[in-house]
C-alpha cells in the first residue's frame, strides 16, 4: 500500500468513542499529538450498552480528568446486597450484604457510581475535544492499512484512507478491526455472554426508600430458572439510578463446547420468573415501575481465565488494543470501565513514547503489554475466579460452596483477593504524590454534591437546580477548614508520607493472605459493629451529608 | 429516517443499514443457533437454511456470528450513523 495515497495523516487515530477511546485520545492530544477519534454511531454513546456501576478504583486510580472532574452519574452505590434464592416458590432467601460501606462514611464514600453510558461517554468526549482531539462520528472503520507488515492507517467504509503513526483500537468486545488486522481471533461462543437489559422508570422517592444506594445481585440454583446458570454468565443484577432502575441478566452463548443455548426462550423465562415470583420485586418494585427501554448486547466473559484467549496479542506494529477490545473485562464485577481507563492511559503513554522515539514497531510497543501485565488491578480484575467457580457449586448442589463463592466475590470475602492489588496501586500513587489523598477526598465530596444537585459538566454549567449555598452552616465551615488543613498537613508531611508508602509497598503482598486468616475471625464482630453504627450514626451521617450539600462546590475543586 | 418499534421500547432504528449481516447459504446447515440467540427475531429457517427476515430490530450484538458453528454468518457493522440507537444503555 502506498502512503502517498493517504487522504490525510495523524499522529494517533483512536477507533471508538466509548469509555476508553476518549481517555486515550485526550492524553495523546494533551501531549501535543495530532489526534483523530472515529466513532461509528451518529451521536457518541448511543450504541454503548452496559449495566452499570463503575467501581471506586476506576475513579481513584484512573485518569485525573475524570477523578477531578464532574462526570454525570446516576447514583452513588454504597455496596451490594446478594439475594441467594434457595427456593423461589416458598420465598426462601438468604442475604449476604457484607460488602457495604458502613455509615457514617456512606453515602459520601461510595463503592462505585451507577451511570448511563451515553451521558458519561459524551462527557468524556467533550473533555477530549477541549484538549484538541478531532472527532468524526457516523464513520465505520473497516480495515487497517499495512505497509511492509506495519499498520500505518485505517480505511473507512467510504474508502477514505487515513494515515496514523499509531492506531489505538478502542472498538469494544467484538473486535472486528482487531480480527481483520490479524491481531486477534474471534472468541468461541463459550467466551461470549448475551446480556438482556430492561430499563424501568421509577420515582426517586421510591428508589431512595427501597434501594437507598445499594445494588442487588440475585443468585439461584440453575433449575429454578430465575437467573442464568451459575458460573455461565454474570447472573442477574439490578441497579438503582436517579429516576430509574436497570435490570440485567446475561448468559454465555454456550457452556463447555456443548450446544448453544436457546437464549431467546431462556432469558424470557428468567425474566418472567424473577419478576413474578420474587416477593421483593413483585411486591415492592413492580408497583412503581414503567418500562422505558429494552436492549441487549454481547460481550466477552472469562477471557482472562482462559490461557489461549488471555495470550492473544494486544498490540502489533503500529497498533494497540485497549479495554474490551484487548479482552480486559473484569471477570468478577462484570464491568470493563476501569480496565478500559487504565489501559487507555497506558496506551496513550506508550503511543507518546513511540512517536518521540520514531519507533512504532511491535518490539517497541511491547512495553504496553508489559505494563498491562504488571498492573496489579488489571491483572486481578481479569483473573478473579469466584464467578466462574459458581458452576462447581451447582455441580454438587453445594450450598456452602455457593455461599462462599458469593461471599468471596461480592461480599466482604473479596478483601481476601482484592486488598493486595488495590492497596499496591493506592500506595504507589501516594508515594508518587501524597496530595492525591486530598484529590480522592475532594472527589468523593464533589461527586456526592454533584449527584444531589444534578451538577455535571464543568464549573456547574449544567447545574440543573441552579442552587448555590444560601447559608453556610457550622458543618460546612468545619468541612471547608478541614479540607484546607488536610492540604497543609499533606504538603508538610509529604516527604514522610512518601517514605512510609515506600516502606509499606513491599508488604502489600501479605495483605491478601492476612485477610484470609483474619476475616473469618473478626467478621461476626464487624457486622455487629456495623449494625450498631447504622443505628447510632444516622444523625452524624445526616450532618455530614448536609455539610456537603450546603457547601460552596469550589471547596471540592 | 429513524423509527421506534413499540414492541422494543426505548430504541430507535434508522432504516438505511443495507444488509450488514449476511448468511452464506452454502455453508449454512440449518442448525438454527442464530435463531436461538437472536433476541431481535431477525432470523428464520426456510427450506432448512437460516435466512435473515429483517435487520430492522438488530441490536448489533453479534451473538449470531459467535453462535454459528459453520462460519456461515458474515457480520459487519452497519454503515456509520445507521442501525439502532438508545439513550438508555
Amino acid at each position: 500500500m502506498d502512503s502517498r495515497q493517504m487522504s490525510e495523516t495523524y499522529d494517533v487515530v483512536v477507533v471508538g468513542a466509548g469509555f476508553g477511546g476518549p481517555v486515550a485520545a485526550k492524553k495523546c492530544a494533551d501531549a501535543g499529538l495530532k489526534t483523530l477519534m472515529l466513532e461509528r454511531s451518529e451521536n457518541v454513546g448511543e450504541k454503548v450498552i452496559s449495566g452499570l456501576t463503575i467501581p471506586f478504583y476506576g475513579f481513584l486510580f484512573g485518569p485525573a480528568f475524570i477523578r477531578d472532574g464532574n462526570p454525570p452519574v446516576e447514583r452513588p452505590a454504597d455496596g451490594i446486597i446478594n439475594y441467594i434464592i434457595k427456593d423461589i416458590e416458598t420465598g426462601e432467601i438468604d442475604i449476604d450484604d457484607t460488602l457495604r460501606i458502613p455509615k457514617p462514611l456512606s453515602p459520601i464514600i461510595a463503592f462505585g457510581y451507577n451511570a448511563y453510558c451515553k451521558p458519561f461517554c459524551e462527557w468524556e468526549v467533550q473533555k477530549a475535544l477541549e484538549s484538541g482531539v478531532e472527532l468524526r462520528t457516523a464513520i465505520t472503520v473497516t480495515d487497517v492499512i499495512r505497509e511492509n507488515g506495519c499498520v500505518k492507517g485505517i480505511v473507512t467504509e467510504r474508502g477514505e484512507r487515513i494515515g496514523a503513526k499509531i492506531i489505538i483500537d478502542a472498538e469494544g468486545s467484538q473486535g472486528l478491526l482487531a480480527i481483520k488486522s490479524g491481531v486477534r481471533k474471534k472468541y468461541p461462543p463459550d467466551a461470549i455472554s448475551l446480556a438482556d437489559i430492561y430499563d424501568y422508570e421509577m420515582p426517586k422517592e421510591a428508589l431512595d426508600r427501597i434501594f437507598g444506594h445499594t445494588i442487588r445481585f440475585c443468585w439461584g440454583w440453575d433449575e429454578q430458572k430465575i437467573a442464568p446458570p451459575l458460573g455461565h454468565g454474570n447472573g442477574l443484577m439490578i441497579w438503582p439510578y436517579r429516576n430509574s432502575v436497570h435490570f440485567m441478566q446475561d448468559q454465555c452463548l454456550r457452556k463447555d463446547g456443548g450446544p448453544v443455548y436457546n437464549l431467546k426462550k431462556d432469558l424470557q423465562t428468567y425474566h418472567h420468573n424473577i419478576t413474578s415470583k420474587l416477593p421483593w420485586w413483585r411486591d415492592e418494585i413492580a408497583p412503581h415501575i414503567t418500562i422505558r427501554a429494552r436492549m441487549w448486547e454481547g460481550f466477552e466473559i472469562f477471557v482472562g481465565l482462559d490461557e489461549n484467549l488471555r495470550s492473544m496479542p494486544n498490540h502489533t506494529d503500529g497498533m494497540i488494543l485497549i479495554g474490551d477490545a484487548a479482552g480486559l473485562e473484569n471477570t468478577e464485577l462484570c464491568d470493563g470501565v476501569p480496565t478500559a481507563w487504565f489501559s487507555a492511559d497506558i496506551a496513550a503513554d506508550v503511543a507518546i513514547e513511540s512517536i518521540k522515539a520514531a519507533d512504532q514497531s511491535k518490539e517497541f510497543l511491547k512495553r504496553y503489554d508489559d505494563r498491562i501485565k504488571s498492573h496489579p488491578v488489571i491483572q486481578w480484575a481479569i483473573t478473579a475466579t469466584n464467578r466462574y467457580n459458581l458452576r462447581y457449586a451447582q455441580k454438587g448442589h453445594d450450598e456452602e460452596k455457593l455461599k462462599k463463592y458469593i461471599h468471596d466475590g461480592w461480599g466482604i470475602g473479596s478483601f481476601t483477593h482484592a486488598s493486595t492489588p488495590l492497596l499496591t496501586v493506592m500506595l504507589d500513587l501516594i508515594e508518587k504524590d501524597p496530595m492525591i489523598i486530598s484529590q480522592w477526598i475532594k472527589m468523593y465530596l464533589r461527586y456526592y454534591y454533584n449527584w444531589h444537585h444534578e451538577r455535571f459538566g464543568s464549573e456547574g454549567e449544567k447545574d440543573r437546580t441552579g442552587r448555590r449555598a444560601k447559608e453556610v452552616s457550622s458543618g460546612t465551615r468545619r468541612l471547608k477548614m478541614g479540607l484546607k488543613l488536610l492540604d497543609i498537613v499533606l504538603r508538610v508531611l509529604s516527604p514522610l508520607i512518601r517514605v512510609k508508602a515506600r516502606l509499606f509497598l513491599p508488604l502489600c503482598r501479605h495483605v491478601n493472605p492476612s485477610m484470609a486468616a483474619v476475616l473469618p475471625k473478626i467478621e461476626p464482630a464487624y457486622l455487629r459493629l456495623r449494625k450498631k453504627l447504622e443505628e447510632k450514626s444516622a444523625p452524624l451521617s445526616r450532618k455530614i451529608v448536609d455539610a456537603v450539600i450546603c457547601s460552596d462546590p469550589s471547596i471540592f475543586e | 429516517m429513524s423509527k421506534k418499534l413499540n414492541e422494543i421500547p426505548g430504541i430507535e432504528w434508522t432504516g438505511e443499514t443495507g444488509d450488514f449481516i449476511k448468511v452464506d447459504g452454502e455453508r449454512c446447515t440449518g442448525c438454527a443457533n442464530c435463531l436461538r440467540v437472536c433476541l431481535g427475531n431477525c432470523y428464520e429457517i426456510v427450506e432448512k437454511k437460516a435466512r435473515i427476515k429483517s435487520l430492522d430490530t438488530c441490536m448489533e450484538c453479534a451473538a449470531c456470528w459467535y453462535a454459528c458453528p459453520e462460519d456461515a454468518i458474515d457480520f459487519s457493522w452497519p454503515p456509520g450513523g445507521t442501525g439502532f440507537r438508545t439513550e438508555w444503555g
